[in-house]
């Protein structure tokens, strides 16, 4: 990702961001732009929880550019079998809702010390870069603090953390991301899901680029570090920083190890329950089969299954109940609990076939 | 007597017990709080341990415990009805109770006037 237009080095990020009242040689008010080498959504993460732990932001703010290949992003609260499927899944530390990320997407972190916190003063500065790029543009920011093109489509989403001393506010901005993909991914598959956890609120979507095909990731990219750096006084002058650099971010590996962690992407999920019914069908009958799961730390804590009588051995069922109670919320595990019950009993294949759809049908709620 | 910490988190002790929540400045700064992350009862926590954290309108914000102590109750109210924090943050808005390890650590808090004055001070 080269950008000819702006100075660009890397420098020791570590002794420039951690030294109290350091400024730049000739900055006035203290401020920053770095901007990601990476692609890795979990890297990247794992940046802005180093900035946010590390960084002293009392006379200095930061802006930080990143951008991702595919993958889906759920807020720290919200419940990831309820947001989606199928592709590389990301929990953030910021609240809010569901977001699709891939290259066409630009993301924007303003840190901030927690008095500064100002989303609004942010999404402006997003619209003034816009708008000196290309006075046309109908662009503006709704106080949903999502940024809207031509009054009804979404090009913009925000969410923020606020910490002891220090907070962050990061954006989308949808460049020329991929609108099928996206669609489809933050489409709910599950039904009988019962929670609490934040929700996501679907909008309708356009790429920049649709708008105007001269508005490329770096077009944008530049026109947005310009207005930052005259609004906050600094140097146009974008800093390059490597996620995966111990020594210019000491203990970041460790970081984004943890985002990556089961306990984190799935055990955080506010407690929830599943309550199903469905038909299985079996040879010439129908059979109604419910389902229900009390869910706590991405771990089965209750379980429940009503088949109708003796189609099983109430013995087995009764184990497979008790093997999936405390068990991950998880069709590999389910699926390993399941083959190994099956071990146990006779080899009669009547019994194997109806066990087998049972399983499948159940390991499909996960 | 409710003692406040600089992070907006006020403590109320009796019979031993602190009770814990957010004052009012920080549940309206917050703005409607839709989820409320609390440890588990018998959780142990040091003074400035972050315990939880309060989601509201897309910002997830942390909480930092005001004394040292274990984690005898958390509000279940608050499962079903988060703005319970923004309606009665002093009362019915409560986050846990806690054991009071260090009745020193009191002392380093703030009495409610204080606060006032602290809080008017940040808000120039």
């Amino acid at each position: 990702m080269v950008l000819p237009s702006l100075l660009k080095s890397c420098l020791q990020l570590s002794c420039v961001l951690r030294t109290p009242k350091a400024g730049f040689r000739s900055t006035t008010s203290g401020g920053l732009i770095i901007q990601s080498i990476s692609n890795d959504i979990y890297q990247n993460l794992a940046v802005e929880d180093w900035i946010h732990d590390h960084v002293n932001l009392e006379n200095r703010q930061v802006l930080f550019l990143w951008r991702n290949s595919p993958a889906v992003v759920i807020g720290r609260h919200q419940n990831p079998w309820q947001e989606q499927k199928n592709i590389k899944l990301a929990r953030r530390r910021s609240g809010g809702g569901t977001v699709y990320h891939d290259l066409g997407n630009i993301n924007l972190t303003f840190f901030t010390s927690r008095k500064k916190y100002e989303r609004m003063e942010n999404l402006k500065l997003v619209v003034k870069a816009l708008k000196a790029l290309r006075p046309q543009l109908d662009v503006h920011v709704t106080d949903r603090y999502d940024i809207l093109l031509d009054r009804q489509y979404k090009i913009s989403g925000t969410a923020a953390k606020l910490g002891r001393t220090t907070a962050y506010h990061h954006c989308t901005l949808l460049c020329n991301a991929d609108k099928f993909v996206l669609s489809s991914v933050l489409k709910s598959p599950y039904k009988g899901l019962k929670s609490n956890a934040t929700p996501s609120v679907p909008a309708s979507v356009k790429n920049l680029f649709e708008e105007d095909p001269s508005l490329t990731y770096e077009v944008l990219l530049d026109a947005i570090a310009d207005t930052y750096a005259m609004q906050h006084q600094i140097d146009n002058h974008i800093t390059l920083i490597n996620p995966a650099d111990e020594t210019v971010l000491p203990g970041i590996n460790n970081k984004t190890k943890e985002l990556r962690t089961w306990e984190w992407v799935y055990g955080k999920t506010p407690k929830f329950s599943v309550s199903t019914c469905f038909n299985m069908v079996y040879k010439d009958s129908v059979l109604d089969v419910k389902v229900d799961m009390d869910v706590k730390h991405g771990r089965i804590e209750v379980c429940n299954i009503y088949l109708p009588e003796q189609w099983l051995p109430p013995a087995l069922c009764s184990e497979l109940v008790k093997s999936l109670t405390g068990s991950k919320f998880c069709p590999n595990e389910a699926t390993t609990l399941a083959t190994t019950l099956l071990r146990l009993c006779p080899q009669d294949d009547e019994l194997h076939s109806r066990w087998n759809l049972l399983c499948e049908n159940v390991v499909t709620l996960m | 007597a409710r003692k406040f910490t600089d992070k907006h988190e006020w403590v109320s002790v009796e019979n031993g017990i602190g009770t814990v929540g957010i004052s009012n400045f920080a549940q309206e700064a917050l703005g409607d709080v839709v989820y409320c992350s609390l440890p588990e009862i018998g959780t142990k926590l040091n003074k400035n341990d972050e315990f939880g954290a309060l989601e509201s309108v897309k910002a997830a914000s942390e909480l930092y415990s005001p004394l040292s102590g274990e984690v005898t109750e958390v509000n279940a109210a608050l499962a079903d009805n988060p703005g319970l924090v923004n309606k009665s943050c002093y009362q019915d808005g409560w986050l846990i109770k806690m054991t009071v390890e260090n009745p020193a650590e009191l002392d380093e808090l703030m009495n409610e006037d204080a606060y006032e004055k602290y809080i008017k001070s940040i808000e120039d």
